[in-house]
């Protein structure tokens, strides 16, 4: 009941962010803030100890019970360690978004998209999973096309076709579920913890192929939102085009949902996932790991860079899904954690990583690697800032990133045998443009066009150093997230 | 002898709203001869045909049958009847500002085709029905006609001779059927003869499926639509649309229940043509109203979905959903397409093309957060009540086992969605000069369609109680 007055409040927060005149950046950035202290509140209160794994804090509202329709909202250690993801990266993308002149209808639409995150994380009903990730998707498209950069037509045009094909196969794959549930049982039912069960899903009423078609649709629209390897053309457009708060929300925001996905909707399917499925995720996410991290070697614009390396790091998700149900006991455990972890690591990295080249931006006026260089003189603060970001993004230890990869490459070693080389070398070459990128981007001569730049300010420190000094904190004590979620993965094995 | 017996005996109250409507029009005819303002007659038109609903409500909401048997009076008439006259008052007040004389003559018609609409909606004979439709027909044509600028008159040609020739192709069809089965009447057919039942089939699909603009019927409907006047455009494509379907739902769900494989096919097919063409079409068309006609013959591929489930007669339950769905879907489609037509006169050119909509989101914020709403709720997005009539037919589909159906439109229903967002996108350009019409006749319907594309959800809760009509259908 908590979380669902915590989710109530975000809604009627979002709705008044669109009709207020003057100062709707201060009110929403307050709203995200109020929602962030709510949800850590919470989290200290349920799940601080006494955690066990499974869904609690359960609700339950019948709307239309004869057709299955019921607003179902639970939380378990995966929901709320990506709740905290949303909460944490909305003040971050607003705070992008200081500087612009954007009018409420901005703001509305940004609370708007944490509304749709929001609820899709907490619903355990599919319709209402199914509203949640459309209510996610329009607002950002809308954003795209309204405030973006150069291309933004053809840029938001892509990123919604990719991502509503995404949502229909979503769609089928859930009503397959509803009608073999219906023919089974005569009962209408959405709700996901029925649908979902071993009972029902190991069980005979449904022949293979509409198994694999299931598997194949929710596969389908969680690749999309990763996105992962041939489903990714959409990336460089929108993120590119996207204003830096929307980036940052879809780098941390809409890959956060395929994740979502993979751990809450196919993990309790994973007994019906054949291996060969499980081996085409694998070499999925290696190839996204390879594959995007070569591509952005080759990028002179940071921001492109930055969101090629998002990409590659999701492919870490892939690995560890992949590999993580095919294995048993702690091996899987670590397996799947490190999945886990490493999108809420990814998460906070990459809205570091692009809060920090917005500030970079917008004291320098550019985001190409050639047009910057040296910086490290005149803004010796920032670009510290963003070193650090860079390092946490490429694996440091110490830093939250190293925990998930580690454990996600270290686990994987008793299925993948000597493929896991091919991961290696993704990291390497990933932490190879991460300094390379940073040496021409912020050491070495100063580019005396620039002119003289003034670093940032007590504020922005503020901000992108609480961020930094979190990523740090879970990197050295990760057990502060890791444990909870290694108990919701643990029902599972 | 026995015409005149059954005049004497019949009970004439179910027919009041009829008779009311038709007083109305004749009064609007004579006082055409002192008033000339057309706002005194739209009003006028506009609360009749409120009070027609609330005479449907009042004396036609039991069950019962006159003219021994042609007209059945029950809740699945009553539904379709009631959304028809609401698709007519949804027009009458907007279409105010494009009659410019004669206005008396454009009302009275468009009452005497709500008359005829409520007589199709009871009838389960096909002769009556044959009369009734022709009585929209004509209506229509004059209605098409009424703004004498050579585009209309053009339109109104090219919809005259098609629906003249769909006509005789009813007639045709009537005639065949009267073989097969021996009576006019669709109520109880145990058998057709199996020779002449196909020919029928045919002849009254393409007859029928004319008005409702399946494809490879539909080219009258791109012109027409593209030439008539907005209110008529929206008119023709959510009023008679509707009336098409139910009819057709009539004949060949009841009329030829016997024969449940060919009916299968046949709009298995139609409807997989119709859907694929109309949003391919629509894809590379940059004239505005052409775009939202061939949406609209797509949206016909999706509502004749509904006859697929029903003849492949998988569940009870199916069935029951499928025609549920239906009933919902013509409900919403209503207000989302016309919507999208009146949308058209914002352009203040003849030929609106999708550039002139640019710059209208910063122009006027309310009216593009409508379209938009009206526009995804087309695409069936959620949490529009374009998705869930989208929702509950795709779900008709999958509980009837028709799983590959429901793939090929779910696939349909993606690709309509970039045609939609183009037009929002559009919306959103900056630095454009257009000028846009925003006065009430066109900002109002829009407004008040996009609120509804919200307020139909919850209609979702009277479900059940209008799964009740569904049995009304095969006229209990």
């Amino acid at each position: 009941m908590f979380m669902v007055s915590i989710f109530l409040l975000l809604i009627i927060l979002s709705i008044s962010a669109f009709f207020v005149k003057k100062k709707s950046w201060e009110i929403s950035m307050i709203s995200s803030l109020i929602i962030l202290l709510l949800v850590f509140i919470y989290a200290l209160l349920n799940f601080w100890s006494g955690y066990d794994g499974g869904i609690i804090s359960n609700y339950r509202l019948s709307l239309v019970p004869s057709i299955g329709i019921n607003f179902t909202s639970g939380v378990s250690s995966l929901t709320l360690a990506l709740l905290f993801l949303t909460t944490i990266i909305m003040p971050v993308a607003l705070y992008t978004s200081k500087n612009g002149k954007y009018g409420s209808l901005f703001y509305g639409l940004m609370m708007l998209t944490e509304v749709g995150l929001f609820g899709l994380l907490i619903s355990r009903n599919f319709i209402f999973f199914y509203i949640f990730w459309e209510v996610v998707i329009i607002p950002v498209f809308l954003l795209i096309a309204i405030y973006g950069g150069e291309k933004r037509e053809s840029a938001s045009l892509k990123f919604f076709i990719y991502t509503q094909l995404g949502s229909v196969f979503l769609l089928l794959s859930i009503l397959t579920l509803f009608a073999f549930y219906y023919s089974l049982n005569n009962v209408f039912t959405l709700n996901m913890t029925t649908l979902l069960s071993g009972q029902f899903i190991d069980g005979t009423a449904i022949p293979v192929f509409w198994k694999y078609f299931v598997i194949f649709g929710f596969l389908f629209a969680f690749l999309v939102k990763m996105p992962s390897f041939p489903l990714h053309s959409w990336l460089p457009d929108a993120y590119n085009s996207a204003p830096y708060p929307v980036t940052v929300i879809l780098a941390g925001g809409l890959s956060l949902m395929g994740g979502y996905g993979f751990f809450a909707i196919l993990l309790p399917l994973a007994s019906i996932i054949p291996s060969s499925v499980s081996w085409i995720i694998i070499s999925l996410g290696i190839i996204s790991l390879v594959y995007f991290a070569l591509v952005a070697m080759m990028q002179n614009n940071l921001k492109k860079m930055l969101a090629f390396a998002s990409a590659a790091s999701m492919g870490f998700v892939n690995i560890s899904f992949g590999v993580g149900i095919m294995e048993t006991g702690s091996y899987g455990i670590q397996e799947l954690t490190g999945g886990i972890y490493q999108i809420l690591a990814h998460g906070l990295i990459i809205a570091l990583l692009f809060a920090t080249l917005f500030a970079i931006k917008s004291k320098t006026g550019k985001e190409n690697i050639h047009s910057l260089g040296g910086i490290h003189r005149e803004v010796p603060i920032l670009s510290s800032i963003f070193l650090g970001g860079l390092l946490a993004s490429l694996g440091l230890p110490g830093f939250a990133g190293f925990i998930s990869e580690f454990s996600v490459v270290a686990a994987s070693y008793a299925i993948l045998g000597p493929l896991i080389f091919l991961v290696i070398f993704g990291m390497i070459i990933t932490a190879s443009y991460h300094v390379w990128a940073a040496q021409r981007a912020l050491y070495g001569p100063y580019n005396e066009t620039l002119g003289s730049i003034k670093d940032i300010g007590r504020h922005d420190i503020m901000v992108l150093g609480s961020l930094l000094i979190l990523i740090f904190v879970l990197g050295i004590y990760p057990n502060l997230i890791f444990g909870a979620i290694s108990k919701y993965v643990g029902v599972f094995l | 002898m026995n015409f005149i017996n059954m005049l004497q005996t019949v009970d004439f109250t179910t027919l009041y709203p009829e008779l009311f409507l038709g007083v109305m029009a004749f009064l609007m005819l004579l006082m055409g001869l002192r008033y000339k303002n057309p706002r005194i007659y739209s009003v006028i038109s506009f609360v009749s045909l409120i009070i027609a609903i609330f005479l449907l409500l009042i004396f036609d909401s039991s069950t019962s049958s006159i003219f021994s048997g042609i007209l059945q009076i029950n809740d699945f008439g009553l539904y379709f009847a009631i959304i028809m006259l609401i698709s007519s008052i949804y027009m009458v007040l907007p279409s105010t500002r494009e009659v410019h004389e004669k206005p008396e003559l454009f009302y009275a018609t468009l009452l005497f085709v709500n008359i005829s609409m409520l007589v199709a909606a009871f009838s389960l004979n096909l002769i009556v029905i044959f009369i009734a439709f022709e009585g929209v027909s004509i209506g229509t044509y004059i209605l098409t006609a009424f703004g004498k600028s050579r585009r209309n008159l053009e339109a109104a040609t090219k919809y005259f001779f098609t629906g003249t020739i769909a006509t005789s192709f009813i007639l045709f069809g009537s005639a065949f059927y009267y073989i097969s089965a021996g009576t006019f009447s669709m109520e109880n057919v145990v058998s057709l003869q199996s020779h002449s039942v196909l020919i029928a089939m045919i002849f009254l699909f393409v007859g029928y499926g004319f008005k409702l603009a399946l494809v490879p019927m539909h080219q009258w409907a791109v012109d027409t639509y593209d030439g008539s006047p907005n209110s008529v455009s929206a008119f023709l494509s959510t009023g008679t649309k509707v009336l098409a379907f139910l009819i057709i739902m009539r004949i060949f769900l009841v009329g030829f229940s016997p024969d449940h494989t060919d009916i299968f096919y046949l709009f298995v097919i139609i409807s997989i043509i119709t859907m694929t063409y109309g949003n391919i079409a629509a894809l590379s068309e940059t004239n505005l109203k052409r775009v939202f006609a061939y949406s609209s013959v797509a949206q016909a591929g999706y509502l004749i979905l509904v006859l697929a489930v029903v003849s492949n007669n998988y569940s009870s339950s199916s069935v029951d959903l499928a025609i549920l769905a239906g009933m919902f879907y013509a409900l919403v489609y209503i207000f989302m397409k016309g919507g999208a037509f009146f949308s058209v006169g914002l352009v203040k050119k003849e030929n609106a093309n999708i550039d002139d909509l640019s710059g209208l989101a910063w122009k006027s914020p309310v009216i593009a957060v409508s379209i938009i709403i009206l526009l995804i709720s087309l695409a069936g997005v959620p949490p529009t009540a374009g998705f869930f009539a989208k929702y509950y037919l795709f779900l008709s589909l999958i509980s009837g086992q028709l799983w590959w159906l429901a793939v090929i439109a779910i696939v349909n229903s993606a690709l309509s969605v970039f045609y939609y967002l183009r037009l929002i996108v559009i919306m959103f350009r900056r630095n454009s000069d257009n000028e846009f019409d925003l006065s009430p006749s066109v900002y109002y319907p829009i407004v008040i369609a996009a609120i509804l594309m919200f307020v139909l959800v919850a209609l979702i809760y009277e479900f059940p109680t209008i799964q009740t009509y569904v049995s009304g259908l095969f006229g209990v």
